[in-house]
Formats: structure tokens, sequence, C-alpha cells
């Protein structure tokens, strides 16, 4: 298939439009158009980028130039997590016994790097018999959930579906 | 258990968590730094003022 054809945004009149003729080609030998990338041609360029963005909150963004939100994220997630951890939320272990345990794991866990400092920041373990300390223990899921926005933007860019 | 380091009351946890929240959904929501900054502010105003109208919905609940 083309490789214009290849490109949702571009149609296939547009694409006629933008190949140059034969003759042109023989007369005065234009320089070929830029041709977009295929996205074969990315590889695990995208998956990479999102194992990146899990692991470091905003640097999957910042690998891709995209300044802004790779600030905006690392700041989201690190404020959520930093403020759930000083309110003594609850960090869910890897092992646990029940369904809820595991889902709660895996939110935690989302934030990447800021998951393995509970044990520097919460050093004095989870405090949820006090309102504060419950808040702290949704902060901290919450921070989760928004690297894995942050994760599937950043994919997406990777990706070339998004810009 | 030692105290929590950090004192908040409820509507406290709710700004600072509509706070984070809202840079997200500006930047995940929007293209240009002008457009982020409305839709962060509008998000942060709606998880405020939705979180009191739910609380006044519930408040006959709790007596």
């Amino acid at each position: 298939m083309d490789d214009f054809n290849d490109n949702p945004i571009i149609s296939t009149e547009a694409a006629e439009e933008l190949q140059p003729s034969a003759a042109v080609a023989e007369s005065s030998a234009p320089a070929a158009p830029r041709q977009p990338p295929k996205r074969a041609d990315l590889g695990l360029f995208a998956p990479a980028i999102a194992i990146i963005a899990w692991l470091v909150p905003g640097l999957g963004h910042l690998l891709l130039r995209r300044w802004g939100r790779a600030l905006a994220f690392f700041v989201a997630v690190g404020g959520l997590v930093m403020t759930g951890y000083l309110m003594r939320g609850n960090v869910f272990p890897p092992h646990s016994q029940d369904p809820f345990g595991t889902l709660g794991f895996i939110a935690d866990a989302c934030s990447g790097v800021f998951y393995l400092l509970a044990r520097v920041v919460e050093a004095s373990g989870p405090n949820v018999s006090r309102a504060v300390g419950d808040y702290g223990t949704r902060f901290i899921a919450a921070a989760g959930i928004v690297n894995v926005l942050a994760i599937c933007d950043a994919y997406e860019i990777a990706a070339r579906r998004r810009r | 258990m030692l105290p929590s380091p950090l004192h908040v009351n409820h509507f406290g946890a709710l700004l600072i968590f509509a706070f984070f929240v809202s840079i997200a959904i500006g930047f995940l929501a929007r293209g240009t730094n002008r457009g982020r900054l409305r839709y962060a502010l509008w998000s942060l105003a709606m998880f405020v003022i939705v979180s009191i109208c739910i609380a006044w919905l519930m408040y006959p609940l709790s007596r």
C-alpha cells in the first residue's frame, strides 16, 4: 500500500495530488515529498516510552519533548503521592489476601518510582484510624490512576496517534 | 501510634486533591496553555461545587 494512503489524515485524492507526475519528475527532478513514517517503523518505541512513563511519571513526555506535560504529570502524580504519604495513607503490599488489596496494590504501583518511596517517606507506617489517613490512601491510589492516564497519553504521542 | 504529620480538614483535603487532579486533566484535555489553564480552573471549580452539593445531599442521611 502507498505510504500516503497509510495516513488516515491524508485522503486518496490529496495523496495523488502530492505525488509528482512522471513528466515533472523527469524534467525538473524535484525533491521527493516528505513521507510520514509508517506505524510499523516505530517498532518498540511506543511501548518503551510507556514503560518509561510508568517508571518515572512525566519522563515519557520529557523524552518526547513535551516539556509542559512532563512537568505537569510529574507534579500531579508526585504531589498526590507525597501528600498521601504525609497523611499516612495505607500503601498496599504486593501480596494481599483479598481482591480489594490486590486492586489497591495495582493502583499504588502505577505511580512507578514513587511507590518505592513509601518506605522512606512513610517510615512510621500508615495510620488509617483517622479520616486523614484514609484520605491519604485514596490520594496514593488516585496518583497511580492519574499516571495511567499519563502513560496512555505518552503512548499515543509516541505512536503518532496524538499530537 | 504517631499522629499524622499533615493535618488537614475535609475541605482542605478536597482542595489539595482537586488541585493536583485538575492540573493533569487540564494538560490531557487541551493543547494550548490558555486552554489548559481555563480547563484546569473549570475542573477545580466543578470538583469543589459538586462535592459540596453531594455533601449537602448526604446530610440528611447522617442525622
